[in-house]
């Protein structure tokens, strides 16, 4: 690696490290969110310092666009945004700090272990890709056809298992919203709501006035038209 | 460049560094005025559509008109609401734009300025899903209601769209066998120049698919829902005011530029044309700039049109637009694109059914038999795709979920 | 009920129900509506055909200019005949009387060597900023002089400029006549006539120096003084119908008119039995005159009120008052 690069590095891994490290200390938990996006975007640079275009992009897409606003979702759905008065670190801090620190010593050792062969696959990419295709490192896993064929051949159980649980997430998101859609009737229009009411149809009301369903007939209210 | 420039005698690192500043201006500037000329030309060509004749005052046919308008968009007060989240308002607009800066770096300006990204599909789809940060934090950063109602429609629209959009995409990679936007151009390059993937009955619906979702990721009409002026005024726009709602309004145009760009690229054959092989050279590659600009514009101007006669959706029906049509559509036009690329390409793609079954007895795309099956084959699957979604979505099959107003006046006597 | 009666070629009625297969037809139908107007628009000829629904409408305004009915009515001018270069306006109050925002005030001319009153005016003044183009004094005009203007780029930064005069006022017989050709030529003959008649009673320039002469009110009033003493009596024409407006006029106007009563008391009794009147009013005019801020004795007192208030004009037209009494007294 040439010092430029070396410095570039530094520069996003300080600036992917600090945001995460705000990430956990700023007490807005929005703003949290949106330091988190920025280190993914660091480490999407980190990809693409490493050469691995399609990571980065894929990193781009799934994390800093769409992971990163779902989790943006989700605490606006939450009711106490700003974060006053909430205590950024707990008791147990320490268990996450071990928890932390194994998942370190996990990386770092398999890093070390291959770490010669990094260093191979950086001399490569300087040189250029691979005159012969196949005839590549297999370790430098960089391009999409890589990953595909890598992906469709020697990690294909991983992948597929990942692809089950994906699917698994997926149906089960549809059930739960089927079950809610058949248990809630539809809106009626105005007109609808007129009709029924000149027809006699009280609409049961909860205590606070709101429409209950009628599930003790077992389906929704439908107008004679929609029965026929 | 940063050859050339290191010949010049500059140090290698300095050379790259004065090559990208160069081509980072090229960009920005291109962009900026790209999109001066869109506001024009987009209004002079909804008022020819609504019988008006739009601004013609300001300079030769009031193109100056966006200079002006700049100018006095800039020297607004830029008010800031006294409750925001003040930085991650001022933040806002900045991601916006470098996200649309971003995806103006991989579009291949016909063939005077090929730029090679591996990735560029990939890369300008996620550019476009960081506006979706951006639009969040203007609305949250605002602390007004309309914004963050705006931002919160921009931002579901946006993810709903990002996925047919990105699916509407894989049958070019399939068919070109890469996400290079430069080897994709290429690949359109069959038949005198003439072999765009609009031509064949997948690059048709990934067309009609991928330009649909890519009006919705550009906030167009009909699904400006984020934008409703009637409903939610500007959206997350609402509290923006002088330069950085100019930031806001340039990176939304240069969207829709980038969305046409790449529409063109995809589908229209990039900067093919007849002709672009035979001159060669310069001369070539300048002919092949105005097709490209030619074909761009000509999407814009459909952009304007049908801005000009679709009305806003409601937010319902644009996601049951999203998943109910064109989510399934889209995988039907992968499968049939994949029997595309199995019948005419089988030989390049796999060559061990090749080493199985011997080579196929012209390994030449361009064999018309092969061809004709392969078009027959996938205008019978997506035609007929097409056929069942209307027919599942049509009015009368899914007529428990509607009443007329007959019926109510039957249900009523 | 059926929408049949109206699906022309200009109305697609789009039967949503009875289609089973509708790829967007409807859509399509619309995209292509909104494309051929737009063709029409760009490359079609400017349509000023009301009825039409598609072409190029829009006239550019500045080059292009629709054509103006011509009862259009903006802001009212005063016309003098081209020949002779006399205006037609014979300051008979009319206008001055009927215009709801009473914006138009006007100064009687009066003969130099008589100090008697000419008809024409001295000064014409309207205020075009006030003036809400009712039209009524173009309407009530007897002599046909005022007529209402087709111009109504009147804009200007400079407000004071909106208070017009005869200098920009003017405008020759033959101008409108061309803005509204069917309406001149309905009232020209007895305009003329009235012209000629009037013509003759003005004596010199009076009436034809569309007000290039007159600048301010002191002239008149200086040209009136030194002429006071060869002025012989003329007897001026009793107004039966002002008086009687009075009680309800406007304390200018009262003013006005108590000067007139008591100038024409003066001359036709020349200290007679109504000299008590003339005596009484006299002197409330001539306290406004030399000291506006004086409080007068006389018993009408509201007269000497508005002298504080007066205008420059009004000041000037009791100064030619006054001077024209004076002249009476000084026989």
């Amino acid at each position: 690696m040439n010092p430029i690069a070396i410095g570039v590095f530094i520069v996003i891994a300080l600036l992917t490290l600090g945001s995460g490290i705000m990430v956990v200390t700023v007490r807005n938990i929005i703003h949290s969110a949106l330091w988190l996006i920025a280190s993914f975007i660091g480490v999407a640079a980190l990809y693409l310092l490493m050469e691995a275009e399609f990571l980065a992009v894929v990193q781009i897409l799934v994390y800093a666009g769409a992971v990163s606003i779902l989790v943006l979702f989700a605490i606006m759905l939450t009711r106490q945004v700003t974060g006053e008065g909430v205590r950024v670190v707990f008791e147990r801090w320490w268990v996450a700090l071990l928890i932390a620190l194994g998942l370190f010593g996990v990386i770092v050792p398999t890093l070390w272990k291959h770490g010669a062969t990094w260093e191979e696959a950086a001399k490569l990419a300087q040189v250029g890709p691979a005159p012969v295709e196949g005839a590549a490192n297999s370790l430098q896993v960089a391009t999409a056809t890589e990953i595909g064929r890598s992906f469709m051949g020697e990690y294909l159980l991983p992948f597929e298992v990942v692809s089950v649980l994906l699917l698994m997430a997926l149906i089960g998101a549809v059930v739960i919203a089927y079950e809610e859609r058949t248990r809630r009737r539809r809106v009626l229009t105005l007109a609808e709501e007129l009709a029924l009411k000149k027809r006699g149809i009280v609409e049961p009301r909860d205590a606070e006035g709101a429409v209950m369903p009628r599930e003790a007939e077992g389906k929704v209210i439908l107008l004679d038209s929609e029965q026929a | 460049m940063a050859d050339a420039l290191t010949q010049l005698g500059f140090a290698s690192w300095l050379s790259v560094l004065i090559a990208s500043i160069i081509k980072v201006t090229l960009i920005l500037v291109g962009g900026s005025v790209g999109m001066m000329f869109l506001t024009w030309y987009e209004r002079r060509s909804i008022s020819y559509m609504q019988d008006r004749r739009g601004p013609n005052r300001v300079g030769p046919q009031g193109l100056l008109q966006p200079i002006s308008e700049a100018i006095k968009t800039m020297t607004k007060e830029d008010a800031t609401p006294r409750d925001a989240d003040k930085i991650v308002h001022f933040l806002a607009p900045v991601v916006m734009l470098g996200a649309t800066v971003l995806s103006f770096a991989v579009i291949p300006w016909g063939r005077m300025f090929p730029v090679d990204l591996n990735a560029a599909v990939l890369f300008v789809i996620a550019t476009g899903g960081l506006h979706s940060i951006g639009m969040m934090m203007a609305g949250w950063g605002s602390n007004n209601k309309f914004a963050l109602l705006g931002g919160m429609r921009g931002v579901a629209q946006l993810i709903s769209y990002e996925i047919p959009q990105v699916m509407a995409i894989i049958p070019v990679v399939l068919m070109t066998g890469s996400m290079s936007l430069q080897k994709i151009v290429e690949a359109q390059n069959d038949f005198a120049g003439l072999g765009w993937y609009v031509f064949s009955p997948v690059g048709l619906l990934g067309f009609a698919l991928f330009f649909t979702a890519s009006l919705a990721e550009g906030e167009r009409t009909p699904f400006d829902i984020p934008e409703a002026d009637s409903e939610i005024i500007a959206g997350y726009m609402t509290e923006y005011s002088g330069m950085k709602f100019a930031v806001f309004y340039l990176s939304n145009y240069m969207s829709n530029l980038a969305v046409c760009f790449i529409t063109a690229t995809l589908y229209l054959g990039g900067g093919n044309g007849p002709g672009v092989d035979a001159l060669g050279g310069i001369a070539g590659g300048l002919l092949s700039l105005i097709y490209f600009l030619l074909k761009s514009f000509a999407l814009f101007f459909v952009m304007v049109l049908i801005r000009a006669t679709v009305p806003r959706l409601r937010v319902d029906q644009l996601m049951s637009f999203a998943w109910k049509f064109l989510l399934p559509l889209v995988l039907v036009n992968i499968l049939s694109a994949s029997f595309w690329v199995a019948l005419l390409r089988w030989d390049q793609q796999w060559p061990k059914l090749t080493e199985w079954f011997g080579a196929p007895s012209t390994a030449d795309a361009t064999n018309w038999g092969r061809l004709a099956i392969a078009i027959v084959l996938t205008l019978l699957i997506n035609a007929g795709a097409v056929a069942l979604i209307m027919r599942l979505t049509n009015r009368n099959v899914q007529k428990h979920l509607y009443t007329t107003d007959e019926e109510l006046a039957l249900g009523l006597s | 009920m059926t929408l049949s009666h109206l699906a022309t070629e200009d109305v697609f009625v789009v039967e949503r129900n009875d289609a089973d297969f509708r790829a967007g037809q409807g859509m399509t139908k619309g995209l292509g509506i909104v494309f051929r107007k737009f063709r029409k628009a760009l490359f079609g000829k400017p349509n000023s055909d009301r009825a039409d629904t598609e072409g190029q409408f829009n006239v550019q305004y500045p080059e292009e200019r629709l054509a103006m009915p011509e009862a259009y009515r903006n802001m009212p001018i005063l016309l003098y005949d081209d020949a002779t270069g006399h205006e037609l306006c014979t300051s008979c109050f009319q206008c001055e009387r009927i215009c709801p925002p009473q914006v138009i005030h006007i100064t009687q001319a009066k003969d130099p060597a008589t100090g008697k009153p000419v008809p024409a005016a001295a000064k014409f003044v309207l205020e075009y900023d006030t003036c809400m183009s009712c039209g009524y004094c173009a309407e009530v005009c007897p002599f046909d002089a005022i007529k209402m203007d087709h111009d109504f780029e009147l804009s200007t930064a400079n407000h004071p400029e909106l208070d017009v005069d005869y200098n920009r006022l003017l405008r020759p017989v033959s101008y409108y006549e061309t803005i509204a050709p069917t309406m001149w030529s309905d009232v020209k003959e007895q305009a003329m006539k009235k012209l000629q008649n009037n013509i003759k009673r003005r004596p010199g320039d009076i009436g034809r120096d569309h007000g290039q002469k007159i600048k301010g009110g002191a002239p008149v009033a200086a040209a009136a003084t030194p002429a006071a003493g060869a002025a012989p009596a003329a007897a001026a024409k009793p107004r039966g119908p002002v008086a009687a407006i009075g009680k309800n006029m406007p304390e200018d106007k009262t003013a006005k008119l108590l000067a007139i009563r008591a100038a024409n008391a003066a001359k036709r009794g020349g200290g007679a039995a109504d000299a008590a009147p003339v005596a009484q009013a006299a002197p409330v005019v001539e306290a406004v005159a030399d000291a506006p801020a004086a409080v007068s004795a006389a018993p009408t007192g509201p007269v000497a009120a508005i002298g504080q208030n007066m205008s420059e004009d009004k000041r000037a037209k009791l100064e030619a008052i006054r001077a024209a009494k004076r002249a009476e007294r000084g026989e």
